[in-house]
């Protein structure tokens, strides 16, 4: 079989992977094919077990005998551990052990630069001891306790002050270890750079500048971080919250140097991950030593407040966009220079892609920085870096339409690029016109100016608009196995999770429309290593790219197989045989038709019955490589209708219309989950949520869902999903592409465009809060009484 | 998330309560609804040794009208009162008050006396309480006194309730006619407690002047006040819109407003006359209808 280096892409990371080239692997369905089960309204196969309470979570899971593990965490931002006497704590009736850097095997952590436990702690939350108690109350009541002394060591809060020649260094020595640059990761900022943009902005009628602020987002699962440890012998079972059972496995097998087949991770259900939960963890690790050196399970959860100290965040971003046009809205050069907060350890906080790849710009030049800080380690948070950077650029775009005289929609399709002009390379599908229109036509975009007549005394109406990219090709490693039985049913194996994307349902939906089955028919196992075969992380919006063309091919193996089978029976060639409905039919004569749940009873099991070898039929399958010669992407545009008192500064977001593209459309009903979930999300993070670091002690101030505000029913607007359903036969066999990010993406600048839109000033920090708007109201009452900036002659 | 160990109790009668309090003296809360109480437990910010739970005692729960003055038993909820026909027709500043209260978990759990008792900056009901110059029955082993709202409030989680006693009733006059009221507030994004909450109180004479004129303000300051500056601008003055602008700018006058996350010095005292203004137009359009 052959083998091929194909690209796979995740959360903005590229990396070449081997992957052998599936021989049998079935054609793309035809754009126009008429199916029976993709496409459809499927209702989510878990829902009952989800709304009837059935469905176990990480949480949930209690053993008997199980002992209760609690942290103590750093207090401080930079510090280095001078003493630690855990023996008042040990006391404690109820207290089993605590474990410590003095007790604990020599793991590394964070890249090889920390341990499991260390003694020097580099923020707020930071891990410097765990209790094991009988009950979660002692294990609570032991860490006042625990007595450590400290050596506080100067510490910054932020990448602007973190990159002065004076800040603190985080990390001592290497060749970081230099004024200005001390703590920026790798030394210097990655650069990127097309044509030539000072050319390009001396070809431009107009210029503009502005520097936009986004701030920390924590992930706010609802479900917090959580893990539950047992042995029996030499063999670990691990429920875990987490997005990655089988990389948490692997993970789990090389730090406890076990073998990878005795160890089984769980997580079938999951109360949100967003990219906080994609690998493994320390807790995870410290349940798993706690469970094999006391004997007994071990539950780890933790609370709101550890979540969001210490369980990652989308870096801040301070993003300066610089931007051309001529006067007919051509954009002739964009720059964009981003410094990115990452914590105190190595992550991404990177946000160039949108405005290197969405618009048709011939100049284009990017300087992005990643600085240490000494705060929590940043996360991918559903489309890192997509987010922050759109918020940024959709605005330029307005801004830059508003001097031209263009409406913004106008502007961008100007704008439109037919190429990947990162890669030099063609889209596979690209149906963002289609997405324009259809959404634009869906919002009223063009008839917009009679709804601001709704203005009513203070509040005014606005309108806006934003585009979304995301690279949602997935690609290997995923696996899949179909088993079909003797009554014609058939069981299905995935890789990969169910993270509450419906995930389950869409591949149910996959292997029923190529075996042919009502999806009634089927059942399927995500989520458990014991049972499926390898699937990767389900993150990047890469799990149902992934994993689809995985269970089709599957699907296809045991549907040869039946169709052998049928053929037999029928006194048929096998290849004159298809499937539809519970059928096997006669393709040329249709109305020769046997259901499959009787070709399959052949396979009943008895005790000397014929010459039977077969009690069920298996297919393998697995996912091939990306295409070479075009970029694949998913697509979208929203459309946002805002209300804004200017008397109190608070937005009130009314509608969004959003229209997205992301290949072949699954399901309807769980494609617009996915949309409204992003778009709630969005809303978040354009109005509400940040983190708030006191400068005095390093601390967050608002690590609870009282003051660090996510949308809740009352926030959330009227949400329109427009379905773009664009098969993409280049992209894989089942024509899909991810939506898991998309749907957030543009929700942030569309919101912020509309608010602009509202009060004819704009707010360059997020979150718009309503004293932010009022301070922006109020600039921009002096600002209007200046000459207008950025003008050329 | 997990509470510090402690005792609970659930006496059947004020008498029994008033012991059980007597004896465990400050070490003991008194649980009258919890919807402060136990988040502030389980964050481990109170830590009490004993519970006193007020929920089963009878008789606490009432709403009533004597000769135009009504009387509302401390473990009344919320929904009690933002139900009320009795209140809704002869005081509807507290049901409206009610209304605004967290969500319809809290107000079907959350009291009257334990909202008082508790006595947050940001609480809805002192605005209204202010407002209707109402007074507070404080009952103790010794007999009981009555304090005026204006009073009652001492300072940020602080009122004039002393070792012993318990919050048991509050009375204030029904409205006379010609008087409207209305509360306005500017909620806080996630708890919805009031960055700013204004209860206007208005009477018009005959000639449609202001007789009466009261104004209760809370989450501006450290405790809840009474808007005097306000006040004095409209008393006998024919009231309109132009008016009300004017005398509302005055809104947070003696006062210094606090400054947190959500809202800074600056932005309070801005919103703090942008809603006693609103609160102050809706109760003089109401004032109006009556004629």
């Amino acid at each position: 079989m052959a083998k091929v280096l194909t690209r796979v892409e995740l959360n903005g990371v590229v990396n070449d992977v081997w992957v052998e080239v599936p021989e049998n692997e079935p054609a793309a369905w035809p754009k126009q094919a008429e199916l029976a089960v993709l496409g459809k309204p499927l209702p989510r196969v878990d829902g009952p077990d989800k709304v009837s309470g059935r469905a176990k979570y990480t949480h949930d899971v209690n053993l008997s005998h199980m002992l209760w593990m609690k942290f103590f965490r750093s207090p401080y931002p930079h510090a280095r551990i001078t003493s630690l006497d855990t023996s008042r704590a040990e006391a404690l009736p109820g207290v089993k052990r605590v474990y410590t850097y003095e007790n604990t095997p020599d793991i590394s952590w964070y890249a090889n630069r920390s341990k499991l436990f260390d003694t020097t702690l580099r923020f707020v939350g930071d891990e410097v001891a765990a209790v094991v108690a009988v009950d979660e109350h002692i294990a609570a009541d032991a860490l006042p306790l625990i007595d450590v002394e400290y050596e506080e060591m100067p510490y910054v809060l932020d990448a602007e002050t973190a990159l002065s020649p004076d800040a603190p260094a985080i990390h001592e020595g290497g060749p970081q270890d230099a004024p200005g640059a001390r703590n920026l990761q790798g030394g210097r900022p990655s650069l990127y750079t097309r044509g030539d943009v000072e050319k390009g902005f001396a070809e431009a009628d107009f210029v503009i500048e502005h520097t936009f602020r986004s701030p920390c987002q924590v992930h706010a699962c609802l479900e917090t971080h959580c893990s539950v440890a047992a042995w029996q012998g030499d063999k670990l079972t691990v429920w875990d919250s987490t997005q990655a059972v089988h990389p948490v496995r692997e993970s789990l097998a090389q730090i406890l140097n076990i073998p990878i087949a005795n160890i089984r991770v769980i997580c079938l259900y999951s109360g949100g991950g967003f990219g906080s939960k994609l690998w493994i963890n320390k807790y995870t690790v410290l349940a798993a030593l706690a469970a094999r050196d006391l004997g007994r399970p071990v539950k780890v959860t933790l609370d709101r407040e550890e979540d969001a100290l210490a369980m990652g965040n989308r870096p801040a971003n301070v993003m300066t966009i610089r931007a051309g046009c001529k006067r007919d809205g051509t954009l002739t050069a964009l720059t964009l220079k981003n410094i990115g907060s990452v914590g105190a350890y190595n992550a991404g906080a990177g946000v160039g892609t949108p405005l290197r790849e969405v618009y048709r710009c011939p100049n284009v030049s990017t300087e992005e920085s990643n600085v240490y800080i000494n705060a929590d380690v940043a996360r991918p948070h559903r489309a890192p870096g997509h987010v922050q950077g759109t918020w940024g650029l959709e605005q330029v775009l307005d801004i830059l339409a508003e001097k031209c005289g263009l409406d913004p929609l106008d502007f961008r399709l100007r704008n439109y690029s037919d190429t990947d002009q990162v890669r030099n390379l063609p889209y596979s599908t690209k149906g963002l016109r289609e997405a324009y229109e259809k959404g634009a036509e869906k919002f009223g975009w063009r008839d917009r100016t009679a709804r601001q007549a709704l203005s009513r005394g203070p509040k005014k109406r606005g309108f806006g608009l934003a585009t979304q990219i995301w690279g949602g090709a997935g690609g290997p490693p995923g696996y899949a196995v179909v088993n079909l039985y003797s009554d014609g049913t058939a069981a299905v194996f995935s890789g990969g999770q169910d993270i509450g994307s419906a995930t389950r349902t869409s591949m149910l939906q996959v292997a029923a429309e190529e075996l042919g089955l009502p999806a009634d028919k089927l059942s399927i196992v995500m989520g458990d290593t014991q049972g499926t075969p390898y699937g990767f992380v389900s993150g990047g919006s890469r799990t149902t790219p992934s994993q689809a063309p995985a269970v089709r091919m599957a699907a296809a193996e045991v549907k040869g197989q039946l169709l052998e089978l049928a053929g037999k029976q029928m006194n048929l060639p096998a290849q004159r045989l298809s499937t539809r409905e519970g059928y096997v039919f006669d393709t040329q004569n249709p109305s020769t038709r046997k259901p499959i749940a009787e070709v399959t009873k052949e396979l009943q099991f008895g005790f000397g019955t014929g010459d039977r070898v077969q009690n069920m039929l298996i297919g393998k399958g697995w996912r091939g490589p990306n295409p070479a010669d075009v970029s694949v992407n998913s697509w979208g545009a929203q459309f946002a209708e805002v209300e804004v008192d200017i008397e109190t500064g608070e937005i009130r977001v009314l509608r969004i219309v959003a229209a997205h593209e992301a290949g072949r459309l699954v399901n309807p009903l769980t494609a617009s989950s996915q949309i409204e979930g992003g778009v709630i999300q969005g809303l978040g993070f354009a109005l509400f949520e940040e983190r708030v670091l006191n400068n005095a002690s390093g601390r967050m101030v608002n690590a609870n869902l009282h003051d660090y505000k996510i949308p809740t029913m009352k926030d959330i607007p009227e949400i329109e999903s427009v379905l773009i359903d664009l098969p993409d036969a280049r992209a894989n066999s089942v024509g899909v592409k991810g939506l898991g990010e998309p749907p957030i993406i543009p929700t942030p600048g569309a919101i912020a465009n509309a608010v602009a839109d509202a009060l004819g000033v704009r707010v360059f920090e997020t979150p718009m809060t309503p004293q932010r708007v009022l301070e922006a109201l109020e600039k921009g009452l002096v600002l209007r009484a200046q000459p207008e900036e950025g003008r050329r002659a | 998330m997990i509470p510090a160990s402690f005792e609970y109790f659930a006496p059947r009668s004020l008498e029994e309560a008033l012991q059980l309090l007597a004896h465990h003296g400050t070490e003991a809360k008194l649980l009258a609804g919890g919807h402060s109480l136990l988040p502030m437990m389980k964050l481990r910010l109170a830590t009490p040794r004993t519970l006193i739970d007020l929920g089963r005692i009878r008789g606490l729960s009432y709403i009533r009208e004597d000769g135009g003055r009504i009387s509302i038993g401390a473990m009344t909820t919320h929904a009690e009162v933002e139900s009320s026909e009795l209140l809704r027709r002869r005081a509807p500043l507290l049901p409206e008050t009610a209304a605004e209260i967290g969500d319809v978990q809290v107000r079907n759990r959350g009291t009257l006396g334990g909202s008082l008792a508790h006595a947050d900056p940001a609480a809805d009901y002192p605005a209204a309480l202010l407002a209707l110059d109402a007074e507070c029955v404080l009952t103790s082993q010794k007999g009981t006194r009555t304090v005026v709202a204006k009073d009652f409030f001492v300072d940020m989680l602080t009122t004039a309730l002393q070792a012993g006693e318990i919050l048991t009733e509050v009375r204030f006059a029904a409205d006379s006619p010609r008087t409207g009221s209305a509360y306005r507030k500017l909620h806080h994004p996630a708890s919805g407690f009031a960055i700013v909450g204004v209860a206007a109180r208005l009477t018009l004479d005959a000639t449609g002047k202001g007789s009466a004129v009261s104004v209760g303000i809370t989450g501006v300051a450290p405790k809840p006040y009474r808007a005097t500056g306000v006040e004095r601008g409209l008393l006998g003055q024919t009231l309109d819109a132009k008016r009300i602008a004017e005398a509302s700018a005055q809104a947070t006058r003696g006062v210094e407003p606090l400054s947190d996350l959500q809202a800074s010095a600056r932005y309070r005292a801005a919103m703090a006359a942008v809603f006693t203004r609103r609160a102050l137009a809706a109760a003089l359009g109401r004032a109006q209808k009556q004629g």
